[in-house]
């Protein structure tokens, strides 16, 4: 028990990644020690009362088994005092002392230091934006190693939950309040997300939901400064006729569990033909309130341009449902910026440019350079 | 008058049969407006075991989509209707109402002595409460099917578009009142029916156990009726209670969900236990280790099953306090458990121990409720608890608790009484067969996934990392010999059913009253009142050669009540 106690207050020592062994997997965060020497000692535990219990019972049923012609036996106990209170009592003991360590080891887990780097997490069916406070915004998420990282988070619909396994850290995201959690890495992958770590949705929450995983990738301090800005910057560097075919495929990537490019049937419309569907609006019913594209997009009706229509198609989603879609579009306002949403409309102008996957499949103008 | 003494050619039939509640009266209304509880017990197991069949093939289908990663044969949507479909069946329309309302049936009223329960029409009422509700689950599945994970968490829940989700949420809403019934008939039948000289004490623990589980069906199920009404509201008048776009809050949902759901996983394995305690008894012909203990248990277990819900929440934003005061209760249930798993234990010391059947399924059970019982520990314990929350690991340990316990011990009762229900015997070396592969089928499928979510696999996914293939195929082997066990259990049932030797009346050397009439029972029971004992006391059983089973030696029984007549003389001088 000793050993529990010192490595829980040693747990705000510096840790290194461990090994994966036969329960736990690799860990790389502050709360790997903890959580991992817990677990293993109620193995222990487990080991100690699973071998007691079932090594009675076999040994029991071999040695007292009925024979051929045996009479029944009557000398046996019927109950024993001392017995039930020993066998009350030293369970209670060891649930309190595990309680208690548990308790310490969650703590820990709940306590974000107050120097702690915040990134705002916002989970929608299906997928994650991470938020940092230079406004810089990324689907995968990025921190700096060695320094306390608290996650601030909030859902768009209904609830997710993030979990990183390799840091023994998970909450869930409910819509409507915000939760928080908080690790420290010291391992850092640099930005190949094939060595990052695992971030899994681990709420139900649909379709998507097993496809809702992200990659945590680590940065040295002066590597994510570096990332940090310029990613606060990606959409602005980006020269303006380059931007659909530059920024379109990356904003994509959010909409494409919904939206296919070309033509197959998903849980929203597809973007196939759908720049000639809101540029030539005709009069036949598309809606599910009955209207057609002529009632809403045009000079003196409710969006003046095409361009407006598609705007408002992201930012208020349920607003005009086409048939037979139902309405389960979260909202992209505050994630998408103007220019973002120049750049979708761009590559829903430009369709034929790319192939099923959003990959743009023209090469480069070389006259910008 | 003469003429009578030529028996009329159908009697001849049944000559060697007394008559007995299946031969009472004949035709389907018979049945179905029975008033009998053996029939409605009956009944209610063959509904249970048809849902069994459904709720297992969906559990094949799951596991063979997950072999690979990505699609195997069916679509994420399909995938998240099956193991909705799977979770919703095997606890609303198996495992609550398998032992209660099945095995309960049946063995309550004659363990007791009684004609029948205290409220016979309230109990066949039940009984069709159960089929309308399991019609409204069927008719979802026309409906459109639900997707929301069998617990409906909100907003998802009140979001889906999937068209069958009102329509199961009636379907659990009424199969919860035949649970109501059942419990409250159970209740009153205990209190009130129970023969003279048969005290608290001196009931079978089966009977202790279903006492329990009543308890906590009339006391925890209402508020399951409430929290779906609830749901329907929002979903169908859009008033916010839940969804927080409308003003509600999704956590409020998971507080209800759990206050009913939590004491119905004890209302799942209580009455498993008392099974058990019989179980382990009778086949090791042994007075049972701990009765006072055993029995206490049972109530303690009742009791705290109502104020742990909130370790479902350890992640789920409720505040770190009450995870600290929720993790802390949670541990008092492990307390109870551990007494009974002793107390089984220590009940095979000095026994005489048959190996049938139905202990080799006490035996299995007392193994896999161990290891079910204890990891969740892991899952009480507050920092260990968010890294396996909502992985793998907890769908193994509740099938470990679930299925490793509360079905198995329902299939090993189920063997126990089958002679008693049927008045036939089955092929004894075949139910073996049965047991020993469905107990090797069930470790490899769920052991596995004990290492599957340490390792970090959540559950309810479709896809996967491939890392993880390696577990879920093994799991899924497992699976498909899980499946030929049940298949192999099924056939010696029904080869039972078809030329079955005749049961005795006692075959096993009970000791409690089923054992003292016919088997099957006659329409009324008991002819006379039954003398009632020690439950326990097997001092006096006798092997019978020509019964195939066991009787009473009558000198060492009058000898055993004229020693508790005067031990009772004494007590009342004192």
């Amino acid at each position: 028990m000793l050993s529990i106690a010192s490595i829980l207050i040693a747990q705000a020592a510096a840790p290194a990644a461990t090994p994966a062994d036969f329960w736990l997997p690799s860990g790389a965060s502050n709360h790997v020690a903890g959580v991992d020497t817990m677990f293993h000692w109620i193995n222990y535990i487990c080991y100690f009362f699973f071998v007691l219990v079932v090594g009675m019972m076999v040994v029991f049923v071999w040695k007292y088994r009925a024979k051929e012609g045996s009479r029944i036996r009557l000398d046996g106990l019927t109950h024993h005092q001392g017995l039930e209170l020993s066998w009350t009592i030293i369970p209670l003991l060891i649930c309190i002392g595990i309680f208690f360590f548990g308790f310490r080891g969650f703590v820990d887990l709940t306590t974000p230091p107050k120097n702690s780097f915040d990134v705002n997490v916002t989970a929608y069916k299906w997928g994650w934006t991470f938020k940092y406070p230079n406004g810089a915004q990324a689907d995968t998420l990025v921190v700096p190693a060695g320094r306390p990282v608290r996650l601030v988070m909030r859902s768009n619909d209904v609830l997710h939950s993030c979990f990183i396994p390799a840091f023994r850290v998970k909450k869930d995201l409910v819509p409507g309040r915000f939760t928080t959690l908080w690790f420290q890495c010291d391992v850092p992958t640099g930005l190949d997300e094939a060595k990052g770590y695992h971030l899994f949705c681990a709420e139900y929450c649909g379709t998507g939901h097993s496809n809702m995983n992200r990659k945590v990738l680590v940065l040295e301090q002066p590597e994510f400064d570096g990332w940090l800005t310029k990613q606060a910057a990606w959409l602005d560097e980006i020269p303006d006729e380059e931007l659909y075919f530059k920024a379109g495929p990356k904003l994509y990537a959010r909409c494409q569990q919904c939206h296919s490019l070309d033509g197959t049937a998903g849980l929203g419309p597809s973007w196939k033909g759908i720049w000639e569907r809101v540029s030539n609006p005709t009069g036949s019913s598309a809606f599910t309130d009955g209207k057609s594209y002529a009632d809403l997009i045009g000079p003196g009706k409710e969006y003046g341009t095409p361009e407006d229509y598609i705007r408002d198609s992201i930012y208020n989603p349920g607003k005009h449902l086409v048939a037979p879609y139902g309405n389960v579009m979260p909202t992209f306002k505050g994630q998408l910026n103007d220019r973002g949403v120049e750049a979708v409309i761009g590559m829903m102008k430009h369709l034929d440019e790319f192939d099923a996957k959003g990959a743009w499949t023209k090469s480069v103008p070389v006259a910008t350079k | 008058m003469s003429t009578v003494t030529a028996p009329r050619p159908h009697a001849v039939d049944h000559v060697d049969v007394p008559d007995n509640y299946l031969t009472h009266s004949r035709g389907l209304l018979s049945w179905m407006l029975t008033l009998d509880h053996k029939r409605i017990g009956v009944m209610y197991m063959g509904a249970v075991l048809a849902s069994f069949l459904v709720g297992g093939v969906f559990a094949l289908l799951l596991r063979t989509e997950l072999l690979t990663p990505g699609r195997t044969i069916v679509s994420a949507d399909t995938y998240n209707q099956f193991f909705t479909l799977h979770g919703a069946i095997m606890v609303f329309l198996v495992i609550i109402p398998s032992i209660p309302a099945a095995l309960g049936n049946f063995v309550l009223p004659i363990m007791l002595g009684a004609k029948d329960v205290a409220f016979p029409r309230l109990n066949l009422f039940s009984f069709w409460l159960w089929i309308a509700g399991a019609g409204f689950t069927l008719y979802s599945l026309a409906a459109g099917g639900f997707d929301t994970g069998w617990t409906f968490y909100t907003p998802y829940s009140t979001t889906t578009t999937t068209g069958g989700v009102i329509p199961v949420l009636t379907g659990v809403f009424i199969l919860g009142f035949s649970s109501i019934f059942t419990g409250l008939n159970f209740i009153v039948t205990v209190h009130k029916l129970r023969p003279p000289g048969m005290t608290w004490f001196r009931m079978p623990l089966f009977l202790w156990a279903l006492y329990s589980t009543a308890i906590i069906q009339v006391l925890a199920t209402p508020v399951l009726a409430i929290t779906l009404c609830l749901l329907i509201v929002e979903r169908l008048l859009n008033i916010g209670i839940f969804n927080p776009s409308m003003g509600g809050d999704p956590v409020l949902y998971q507080h209800f969900f759990w206050f009913y759901s939590h004491p119905a996983v004890y209302i799942m394995i209580v009455p498993a236990m008392g099974i058990i305690s019989e179980l382990i008894a009778v086949h090791a012909h042994r007075q049972i280790f701990g009765y006072r203990f055993i029995a206490f248990s049972s109530v303690a277990i009742a009791m705290f099953s109502f104020i742990v819900w909130g370790h479902h929440m350890f992640t789920s934003g409720q505040s770190g306090l009450m995870s600290t005061i929720f993790s802390l209760i949670s541990f008092s249930v492990a307390i109870p458990s551990a007494v009974k798993t002793f107390n089984w234990t220590m009940t095979l010391y000095k026994g005489t121990i048959s190996l049938t059947a139905p202990m080799l399924y006490g035996l299995s059970f007392l193994f896999l409720f161990t290891i079910g019982g204890l990891t969740g520990i892991h899952l009480a314990t507050l920092n260990t608890d968010v890294h396996l929350h909502d992985t793998y690991f907890v769908v193994a340990h509740f099938h470990y608790v679930m299925m490793g316990s509360a079905l198995i011990a329902m299939i090993g009762g189920l063997h126990h009484w089958w002679p008693k229900m049927t008045g036939k015997m089955y092929d004894e070396r075949l139910a073996i067969a049965g047991c020993i592969i469905t107990f090797v089928g069930f470790n490899v499928t769920f052991f596995t996934q004990f290492m599957l979510g340490s390792q970090g696999m959540p559950r309810r996914y479709y896809d996967y990392q491939p890392e993880f293939q390696v577990y879920h195929v093994i799991s899924t082997i497992g699976a498909y010999i899980l499946g030929v066990g049940f298949l192999t259990t099924a056939v010696c049932f029904v080869q039972s059913l078809r030329s079955g030797a005749r049961a005795p009346a006692n075959p096993w050397g009970g000791r409690s009253l089923e054992w003292q009439c016919a088997s099957p029972p006659p329409h009324d029971n008991f002819k006379t009142a039954p003398r009632v004992g020690d439950p326990y006391d097997f001092s006096m059983l006798q092997w019978n050669p020509a019964e195939k089973g066991y009787d009473v030696d009558p000198v060492r029984e009058a000898a055993a009540f004229a020693a508790e007549a005067r031990g009772e003389q004494a007590r009342g001088h004192a």
